[in-house]
């Protein structure tokens, strides 16, 4: 195996002090902090949920974390904010876009470094900022709180704007010779894509936060309620359709932001499947080309969360299709999935396994999203049971586990060894049960206790039955976060006990960050250039190997099998 | 995507070094690193700056995109009293147009490696700049004389928010300017060629935008 050797001129990494460390425009070092960024907030707004969760299934318990910020309902909303800002935008965008985009992009390009190292170095910090202020607005008084949470939001856009305009043209600009269109990994393609829709949408995200902001802060009359309602008709009103205008610059930008979270993790688990099926991706060209479909019929739907705002009759119609039709390239990459996977040499690491209970609950979710996506069964479905089961099965925890699918895989790379591999097995068993448990019963209590179609005496019957439900989700809540304690043993106790002699290529694949050292070193890939000679997912080759390296000339191939 | 001479020559003087691919050995430089400086001694490529400002570009008429499509939506409200575009507006405007003709004419100079005629353009340009600057504040001023604030109506609140990230923009791109005559390119990663082009680009984009705004905010009250 080629490897590259070290490049004299790297920045060294021994004897720089920390500050010259933690204030690092390289793109693995901010790659790497994105993760850290990641894992500090999913465990506190893991953590958010157990209180959400005990919150409603013993009302009158008094939590003391809530009881000593005032224990008013206002306060149950800002655990709910929190914990939602939280996961959306540092968890679900930050890892699997911006963490591993960071630190794996450059290297799976053959590049040095990313675009632009000093803006890289500018959103991440940007997006530090954005954190201590979405965290500083929970305990602040709730005006001055909105103001400070929407100040948040405009610089975390600012913070995705840049990254995506980095990212887009990185990939675009900076592919070693030979990496041509087709040859990029299908994650490059997902983390390419996504910079695009990235850019569209955190545009408007931003301006619609300036207005509202300027709106509060300074009285201008950009979403005002007083006129614009006067002008409406009578029923609208009644309806409380009011903050259309803010509603639909919202989710322009919050319905789109759903992919910006699942786009990454689709091209994650397509590389994981083909890389431990040891197969190339069926129908690549296609898979890539269901990614465009999603990018782009994501960035038309945002109607279809105004169902009930008095919009045109026909609008939800349109939307209802359009929405209908993501149907199309969803179905398309889980035909892929199961065709790389269809006799495949299936190795079954703790990666792969939840690259495959990704797909598991991507169907489950998807599958209760096609009642969301009609509009005479959404009136009857929704509910907010129904609807947070759904979008949390489909984006927060199947996102979850390919970002955890992703961890697992890019371990060696991103630390220099490997997590446990029996830890993380049972870890995933535990969760994996956890999670239906918890979001099963949650589609049927949206189902039964809230559905219009019932008579009030059925209602009251089920009622008690609801609240047995709820109990069972809250119990299997703390079941599935105690679990979480195996993974944080795994990721400490693997960093801490790290030897030094990790392969650089431990699951023998093929794209180029696997042909240099583990982790990877400074500059990336030495005083040279790499250069690329076939597609990344080359598992048929002959020879002592069943896989052929992007960076190996034929000529090297055949040596190396002799 | 255009592109200069220079920047081909060193695409080209990349693809030899890259041509020995696949090799093994590093070429060795000699100084061992041990300065720790960041090592690449020849020119990157300078696509990616085209490339960076064509999507950046992209990103901020998305965002002027949005606010623009909200003015529509907005302006058949009862409250909605159309706002008088200022005179000096007007005037204003001819300033940013010309400044568009004299950056073509300062990298035409540069083209030609007349420094003196680039700087004297250049310097132009950005004074320019900072008078269109100043002729959009002083243009609120009138408007706030006229008792239109920010909070009086919507149309008012569009009219603010529209000229003022505009000017927000502006000045971006005049500290665009101010980076291009001032920065020593002796080191930099990019000519002064590919950053003056670069540049111009925005400048350009900024023009027709607010000559968009401009008809947004005549044509639309």
């Amino acid at each position: 195996m080629v490897t590259y050797k070290d490049d004299p001129d790297a920045p060294k990494t021994a004897g720089v002090s920390l500050v010259a460390r933690v204030f690092s425009t390289d793109h693995k070092t901010i790659g790497r902090q994105y993760l850290g960024l990641s894992l500090v907030s999913v465990l506190c707004g893991v953590a958010l949920s157990m209180l959400l969760r005990m919150h409603t299934s013993w009302p009158e318990t008094a939590i003391p974390f809530l009881a000593g910020v005032e224990n008013t309902p206002e306060r149950y909303a800002g655990v709910r904010l929190l914990h939602g800002s939280l996961m959306v935008f540092f968890v679900l965008t930050a890892a699997p876009q911006l963490g591993f985009g960071s630190f794996l992009l450059p290297l799976q390009i053959g590049a040095r470094e990313m675009a632009f190292p000093t803006l890289n170095f500018v959103s991440l910090w940007l997006t530090v900022l954005s954190l201590a202020g979405m965290t500083a607005s929970f305990f602040c008084p709730l005006s001055p709180g909105l103001n400070v949470w929407l100040g948040s939001a405009g610089i975390f856009s600012l913070a995705a704007l840049f990254s995506a305009l980095n990212f887009s043209t990185t990939t675009v600009d900076m592919r070693a010779k030979g990496m041509t269109l087709p040859r990029m990994p299908v994650t490059v393609w997902a983390w390419f894509l996504n910079a695009i829709l990235s850019m569209l949408i955190f545009s408007i995200l931003l301006a619609g936060t300036t207005a509202l902001l300027s709106d509060r802060l300074l009285d201008s009359n950009f979403f005002s309620v007083g006129s614009f309602l006067a002008h409406q008709p009578q029923n609208l009103v009644r309806q409380g359709s009011l903050p259309v205008l803010w509603q639909r610059l919202f989710w322009y930008f919050a319905q789109a932001q759903v992919y910006v979270a699942m786009l990454p993790c689709f091209g994650i688990v397509t590389h994981l499947v083909a890389t431990f099926a040891r197969k190339p991706v069926w129908k690549e060209r296609l898979v890539v080309l269901a990614l465009c479909g999603v990018g782009l019929i994501g960035f038309c739907v945002w109607g279809y969360h105004m169902f009930a705002t008095g919009m045109n009759p026909y609008a939800p119609l349109v939307f209802a299709v359009l929405a209908s039709s993501l149907g199309v390239p969803a179905a398309f990459l889980l035909t892929s999935w199961l065709g790389t996977l269809w006799d495949g040499r299936v190795q079954f690491t703790a990666s792969m396994l939840f690259a495959i209970g990704f797909i598991s609950l991507f169907i489950a979710g998807g599958l209760s999203g096609i009642f969301l996506a009609r509009r005479d069964l959404a009136t009857a479905a929704v509910s907010e049971d129904f609807v947070i089961g759904h979008f949390h099965l489909v984006m927060g925890v199947a996102a979850t586990f390919a970002i955890l699918a992703a961890l697992f895989f890019w371990f060696p790379k991103l630390f220099g060894c490997r997590m446990n591999e029996r830890l993380g097995k049972v870890h995933f068993w535990l969760t994996f049960a956890g999670v239906y448990c918890i979001f099963m019963p949650m589609h049927w209590l949206g189902l039964l206790t809230q559905s219009n179609l019932l008579g009030d005496a059925q209602r009251l019957a089920l009622a008690s039955a609801g609240a047995s439900i709820r109990t069972v989700v809250t119990v299997a809540t703390i079941w599935t976060v105690a679990a979480q304690s195996l993974f944080i043993i795994n990721f400490f106790g693997s960093l801490v006990r790290r030897r030094k002699s990790e392969a650089n290529n431990p699951w023998r694949t093929s794209t180029l960050e696997w042909s240099i050292a583990s982790p990877a070193p400074g500059g990336n890939f030495g005083g040279e250039e790499p250069v690329v000679y076939r597609g990344a997912y080359d598992f048929a080759a002959s020879g002592c190997e069943d896989f052929a390296p992007q960076h190996l000339s034929p000529e090297l191939l055949v040596q190396e099998a002799d | 995507m255009p592109r200069t001479t220079v920047g081909h020559d060193i695409e080209l003087i990349i693809e030899k070094v890259a041509d020995n691919g696949g090799g093994i050995t590093p070429p060795s430089n000699g100084n061992g690193g041990d300065d720790g400086k960041r090592p690449p001694k020849r020119r990157p490529s300078p696509r990616r700056y085209y490339t960076g400002i064509a999507l950046g570009i992209v990103s901020v008429l998305m965002f002027f995109m949005a606010l623009a499509s909200a003015y529509l939506v907005r302006r058949g409200s009862a409250d909605w009293v159309p706002v008088r575009v200022p005179m000096l507006m007007w005037f204003n405007t001819a300033v940013l147009l010309v400044s568009s003709g004299t950056i073509e004419m300062a990298r035409k100079r540069l083209g030609l490696l007349d420094v003196v005629g680039f700087t004297r353009l250049w310097g132009l340009t950005t004074v320019l700049g900072v008078v269109f600057l100043i002729g959009q504040v002083v243009a609120w001023r009138q408007l706030v004389g006229e008792g239109i604030y920010l909070a009086s109506n919507p149309a008012s609140s569009f009219f603010y928010i529209f000229t003022g990230a505009h000017a927000l923009h502006v000045i971006g791109g005049v500290g665009a300017l101010l980076y291009v005559a001032w920065r020593n390119f002796e080191r930099a990663q990019l000519t002064r060629v590919v950053a003056a082009e670069v540049a111009s680009y925005y400048w350009h984009f900024m023009d027709a935008l607010w000559l968009f705004l401009l008809a947004l905010l005549y044509l639309g009250k």
